[in-house]
C-alpha cells in the first residue's frame, strides 16, 4: 500500500493504495466515478481519458500512483451546478452522441484542447481526438461539436 | 395523420442526451451491485476436439471460487440461436473452433476467477479441423456438426439465365471475396444481476434483442417466462453482435445455482474472442448487359463461411442472395448462396447481414460492364435502376418508395465535377486522383419471415400518456423516435412522454434491433397504439364538446375543435370519464410487415415490404509508389422513406461511411492472430475524409 494526495474534480483526497492500481480502478472501482469508461484498458481506445494537471491521458495506462500530487478532472466535472458545459452544449446541438460511451472521453480530450489552445484549427482538433476511437458516428458531427465549443462564447447567461 | 408533421422531421433532442453528456447512463459494467460475484468463462484452445475430462477439483480448492460450472450444469436446454439452435451455452462433448465457453467459474474476486481459469485441467482429443468452405464441403470432410456441414442454402430462379446470357453484348465473370470484421463497439460486452425478493433472475444486459434473451434463458435453465427478466442496461453499440447473447447465458447461470449477485465483463480481448464476426463471402458472380447496358442476365455462387455456428447465418445467406443483383431490375437471375459450417470463429449478423459483402461484388460488376461498353459507370446504373412498377429478381413487384434513381440523381452533379475538374486537379508525383460511385439497397425488417413488433400506451387519470415497448435503443436513437411518433398522433411534445423501454417485466416484444426494422415495424405498432387512443379521446370528446368527431383535433393535452380552438377538453378529463365508464385505459399496438416467404426452389416470393436504397460518390488519392490510399471525400445520397430525425439518419450515414471505409481499406480480422484494438485498427478522425450525408 502507498499512500498519495490529489486533487479530483476540485476535491482533495488522501488515500492508500495498492501500487499496482491503475487510475482508471482508482476512479472507477474505488471512488466509484463510473462516467470514465474502460473499452480496451491498452490506450488504444480513449474511453477511459481524463485529465491530469490540464492535460488528456489514458487513465487505463496511468498507475494510480502517478497521480500524487496532480489535479485530476474525470467528465464528472464538467457539470456546473446543474448546467451542462459549453462542450457539452455544444455537443448536444450538434448531435456528436449516439451510444455514449466514448463521449466521456471525448469530452475531455476536448476540454484538455480547449485549455490549452481556445480556438483551435480543424487539423489541431482532429490531432487532439484521433486517440479517442467511436464507431457510431463517424466523428462528422464531433468535430462540428468541437468547433463549436472552440467558437467564442457569450459570457452572458444561456 | 396529417400531412403536415409538427414532431416527425424535428431533430428534437435525443432522449437520455443530458444523461449520456454527463457519462451517468449505466452500462452493464457500471451495475453497483450488493458484493457481487466475478464470473469467468474458460474457453476452448482447440478449433476442433472432443473433450473427454472437464476436472476442475483444483479449482474449487481454490480461496474465493464459489463455483465451477459445465454443460451438465445446466438444467435445460444447452442449445442456443435465433434461427436455428446449434450453439451450446458451454460445450458438450467437444469444442467447434478456439474460444468456445467449456467451463463457467464464479469466485468472489477477479484474481481468484482467473486463478480458477488455470486450475481447471481440460482432456481433449483432437480432430480434423476444416478452415476453408470448400474443404468442409469436400465429400468425406470432418463432420462439425451431426447434419453436416452445409447449413443452408438459398436459390432464386427468374427466367432463363443460359439463354439470356447468349444475348449478351458484353458479360463480366469474376470472384470477389471479403474478410472477417469485427464489430468493435466501444463498449465491450458486459452483463450483471441478481435475485429479486421472489425469485424472479433479473439480468442486465447489453444487448440488441431483451425479449430474444428472456426466451433463451428460459429455455436454457427450464425456468418458467416470469422467473426470469431481462433488462436493457445502457448499451455501448452492437452493430449485430449484441443479437446474439454474449454474457447473458452465463449470468442466468451463476444465477440460477448461486442465487448471489453476479458481473461479467469482457475484456476488449475477450469480446474478440467470444462474439461474433461480419461474414466473409466468397462471390463468383457473372453478369451480361446488351450494348446499350441494359442487364439482361446475372447469375451468382455465394458461399458465406458462418464458422462453427450458425448465429444468424441463414439470414446472412438469404439476404445476401436477394440482393445480389443490386438496385437494378435484371430480367434473368439465377443465384444459388450457401452457408457453410468450418471450425473458423463463428459468424453472425453485422450491419447489413451480408449486404457490405454483395455490394461489393454487383457494383465492381456495374464499373466492369461500363468499361467494357464504353458507358458511364453512373448512366450505366441510372438505366437499370429499380423503379416503381420494376420487378426485383424474387419476382416482387415494387410499387412505391423506390429511390434508387433520386439517389443517383443526387450524386450526379457531384460525380460529374469531380471527374471533369478535381480528378484532373494536380497534386505531385506519384499521386493520382481517382473517383467511383457504389450503389446499395437494403431490405428492411427480416428476409420473407414474419417479424412483428409490438407496444402498449397507457393513460392515467390524469391524461399522462405512457410508452411501453421493448425496442432496444443501443445508440441509433430509437426511442427518440418512438416517442416522436407517439407524440405527433396525440399532439404532445415527446419529452411529456413517459417511457418504459426494454424491460422484459413490463414491456412487450418489439423484435430485434437489427436489419434497419425498428423506426419502421417498432415505429408502426406504436403508431397503431397511439392511433387507438386518439380515437377514444376524440369519440369521447364528442359529446363533451358537441361537435363532430372529423372536426376536432388533439394538441397540447386537450382534445380541440377545429375552427374554434379555445372549445376544448383536457385529456384528464376525458381519462376520467373513460375510467368511469370501466373502459380500459391500455391499448396495444401491432405491426409485422407484409411479406410472402420465398419458395424453397425458385426463391420467388416478397421478401421485405420496403427497401431503403443508396448512392455514394467517393474521391480518393493513391499513392502509386508506395499503395497508400486516402479518402478525400464521400457522398452519400440515401433513401430512407420519411426521415423522423434527420439529424439522426445523417448520424447513421456518416457512422456507416466510416465502418463501410474501414471495411473497404482498413480492417480484417485474422483468427487466431487478431487480439484487440493493438492489431485491429478501425478508423479514427484522422482517417475520416469529409462526409456529405444527404437524403432524398
Amino acid at each position: 500500500m502507498i499512500s498519495i494526495n490529489f486533487t479530483i474534480n476540485g476535491e482533495k483526497k488522501q488515500l492508500d493504495i495498492p501500487a499496482g492500481m491503475t487510475a482508471l480502478e482508482l476512479i472507477r472501482d474505488r471512488l466509484e466515478l463510473k462516467g470514465t469508461k474502460e473499452g480496451c484498458g491498452i490506450g488504444e481506445c480513449g474511453a477511459c481519458t481524463i485529465m491530469v494537471d490540464g492535460r488528456a491521458v489514458n487513465a487505463c495506462l496511468m498507475f494510480a500512483a502517478q497521480l500524487d500530487g496532480r489535479e485530476i478532472s474525470t467528465v464528472e466535472s464538467l457539470d456546473q451546478a446543474g448546467q451542462l458545459h459549453p462542450i457539452q452544449e455544444a455537443f448536444a446541438k450538434q448531435h456528436a452522441v449516439q451510444c455514449g460511451f466514448c463521449t466521456p472521453g471525448l469530452l475531455m480530450s476536448t476540454r484538455a484542447l480547449l485549455t490549452e489552445k481556445s480556438n483551435p484549427d480543424r487539423s489541431e482538433i482532429v490531432k487532439a481526438i484521433s486517440g479517442n476511437l467511436c464507431r457510431c458516428t463517424g466523428y462528422h458531427s464531433i468535430i462540428a461539436a468541437i468547433e463549436d465549443a472552440a467558437k467564442p462564447q457569450p459570457k452572458e447567461g444561456k | 395523420m396529417t400531412a403536415e408533421y409538427k414532431i416527425i422531421g424535428q431533430n428534437i433532442p435525443k432522449i437520455g442526451l443530458e444523461k449520456r453528456l454527463r457519462g451517468q447512463p449505466i452500462f452493464s459494467a457500471d451495475l453497483e451491485l450488493d458484493n457481487p460475484l466475478i464470473l469467468r468463462v474458460l474457453r476452448s484452445t482447440h478449433s476442433h476436439a472432443d473433450i473427454q475430462r472437464i476436472d476442475y477439483e483444483n479449482a474449487l480448492r481454490i480461496r474465493g471460487v464459489v463455483g465451477v460450472f459445465t454443460a451438465e450444469d445446466i438444467p435445460g436446454k444447452n442449445l442456443t440461436g435465433i434461427i436455428n439452435k446449434d450453439q451450446p451455452l458451454l460445450a458438450t462433448g467437444k469444442v467447434r473452433s478456439v474460444g468456445e465457453p467449456v467451463a463457467l467459474v464464479a469466485a468472489e474476486t477477479q484474481a481468484a476467477a482467473e486463478s480458477a481459469l488455470k486450475a481447471i485441467e481440460v482432456t481433449y482429443e483432437t480432430l480434423p479441423a476444416v478452415f476453408h468452405t470448400a474443404e468442409a464441403m469436400a465429400p468425406g470432410a470432418t463432420k462439425i456438426h451431426e447434419k453436416g456441414n452445409l447449413l443452408f442454402s438459398r436459390k432464386i430462379k427468374k427466367g432463363d439465365v443460359d439463354k439470356a446470357f447468349k444475348q449478351c453484348a458484353a458479360i463480366v465473370e469474376k470472384t470477389y471475396q471479403t474478410t472477417y470484421i469485427e464489430h468493435s463497439y466501444l463498449e465491450p460486452d458486459a452483463g450483471a444481476g441478481y435475485v429479486d425478493h421472489d425469485g424472479t433472475l433479473v439480468i442486465f444486459a447489453s444487448t440488441q434483442n431483451p425479449h430474444y434473451d428472456h426466451k433463451e434463458l428460459v429455455g436454457l435453465l427450464g425456468l418458467e417466462d416470469k422467473q426470469v427478466r431481462i433488462i436493457q442496461a445502457a448499451t455501448g453499440g452492437g452493430f449485430g453482435s449484441k443479437l446474439d447473447m454474449n454474457v447473458q447465458g452465463f449470468v442466468g447461470l451463476a444465477l440460477y445455482h448461486l442465487k448471489r449477485p453476479v458481473r461479467m465483463v469482457y475484456s476488449r480481448e475477450e469480446a474478440y474472442q467470444a462474439t461474433a464476426k461480419r461474414h466473409p463471402l466468397e462471390m463468383a458472380l457473372k453478369t451480361g448487359a446488351d450494348r446499350q447496358g441494359r442487364l439482361l442476365a446475372m447469375s451468382a455462387t455465394i458461399t458465406c463461411d458462418t464458422g462453427a455456428y450458425a448465429s444468424y447465418g441463414i439470414a446472412v445467406t438469404s439476404r445476401a442472395a436477394v440482393h445480389a443483383t443490386g438496385p437494378y431490375e435484371i430480367e434473368t437471375v439465377a443465384v444459388e448462396s450457401r452457408c457453410v459450417y468450418t471450425n473458423n470463429p463463428f459468424c453472425g449478423a453485422m450491419r447489413g447481414f451480408g449486404t457490405p459483402q454483395i455490394a461489393l461484388a454487383h457494383e465492381s460488376q456495374m464499373d466492369l460492364l461500363a468499361l467494357e461498353l464504353g458507358l458511364d459507370p453512373l448512366e450505366i446504373r441510372r438505366i437499370n435502376a429499380l423503379k416503381p412498377g420494376s420487378q426485383t429478381g424474387t419476382g416482387q413487384e415494387l410499387t412505391a418508395s423506390v429511390g434508387i434513381g433520386k439517389c443517383l440523381d443526387e450524386i450526379r452533379p457531384y460525380f460529374e465535377q469531380a471527374k471533369a475538374e478535381w480528378q484532373l486537379e494536380p497534386i505531385g508525383p506519384y499521386k493520382k486522383r481517382g473517383v467511383g460511385i457504389g450503389c446499395m439497397w437494403y431490405g428492411i425488417g427480416n428476409t420473407g419471415v414474419q417479424n412483428p413488433s409490438t407496444a402498449r400506451i397507457t393513460m392515467d387519470r390524469d391524461g399522462n400518456v405512457t410508452l411501453f415497448t421493448g425496442c432496444a435503443d443501443i445508440g441509433q436513437g430509437s426511442t427518440t423516435v418512438l416517442a416522436q411518433i407517439v407524440a405527433e398522433v396525440l399532439g404532445l411534445t415527446p419529452d411529456s412522454i413517459r417511457l418504459f423501454v426494454a424491460d422484459t417485466k413490463c414491456t412487450t416484444n418489439a423484435g430485434a434491433t437489427s436489419a434497419s426494422r425498428q423506426t419502421y415495424i417498432s415505429g408502426n405498432a406504436v403508431k397503431g397504439a397511439a392511433e387507438q387512443l386518439a380515437d377514444v379521446l376524440l369519440t369521447e370528446a364528442v359529446n363533451k364538446l358537441n361537435a363532430p368527431k372529423t372536426s376536432l383535433q388533439l394538441d397540447s393535452g386537450f382534445v380541440r375543435v377545429l375552427d374554434n380552438p379555445d372549445k376544448k377538453i383536457e385529456f384528464s378529463w376525458l381519462a376520467r370519464r373513460i375510467r368511469e365508464k370501466g373502459l380500459p385505459l391500455t391499448w396495444n399496438g401491432f405491426f409485422d410487415p407484409d411479406t410472402v416467404p420465398l419458395d424453397p426452389e425458385t426463391g420467388q416470393g416478397v421478401p421485405y415490404a420496403t427497401y431503403a436504397f443508396a448512392c455514394q460518390l467517393a474521391m480518393l488519392s493513391v499513392d502509386t509508389l508506395t499503395g497508400e490510399v486516402k479518402v478525400e471525400k464521400i457522398v452519400a445520397a440515401h433513401d430512407v422513406g420519411k426521415a423522423i430525425h434527420p439529424e439522426n439518419v445523417k448520424g447513421q450515414i456518416c457512422g456507416g461511411v466510416a465502418m463501410g471505409m474501414g471495411f473497404a481499406l482498413m480492417e480484417a480480422f485474422v483468427p487466431g492472430q487478431t487480439l484487440s484494438f493493438k492489431d485491429y485498427l478501425i478508423p479514427t478522425c484522422a482517417d475520416m475524409p469529409e462526409v456529405v450525408p444527404i437524403i432524398v
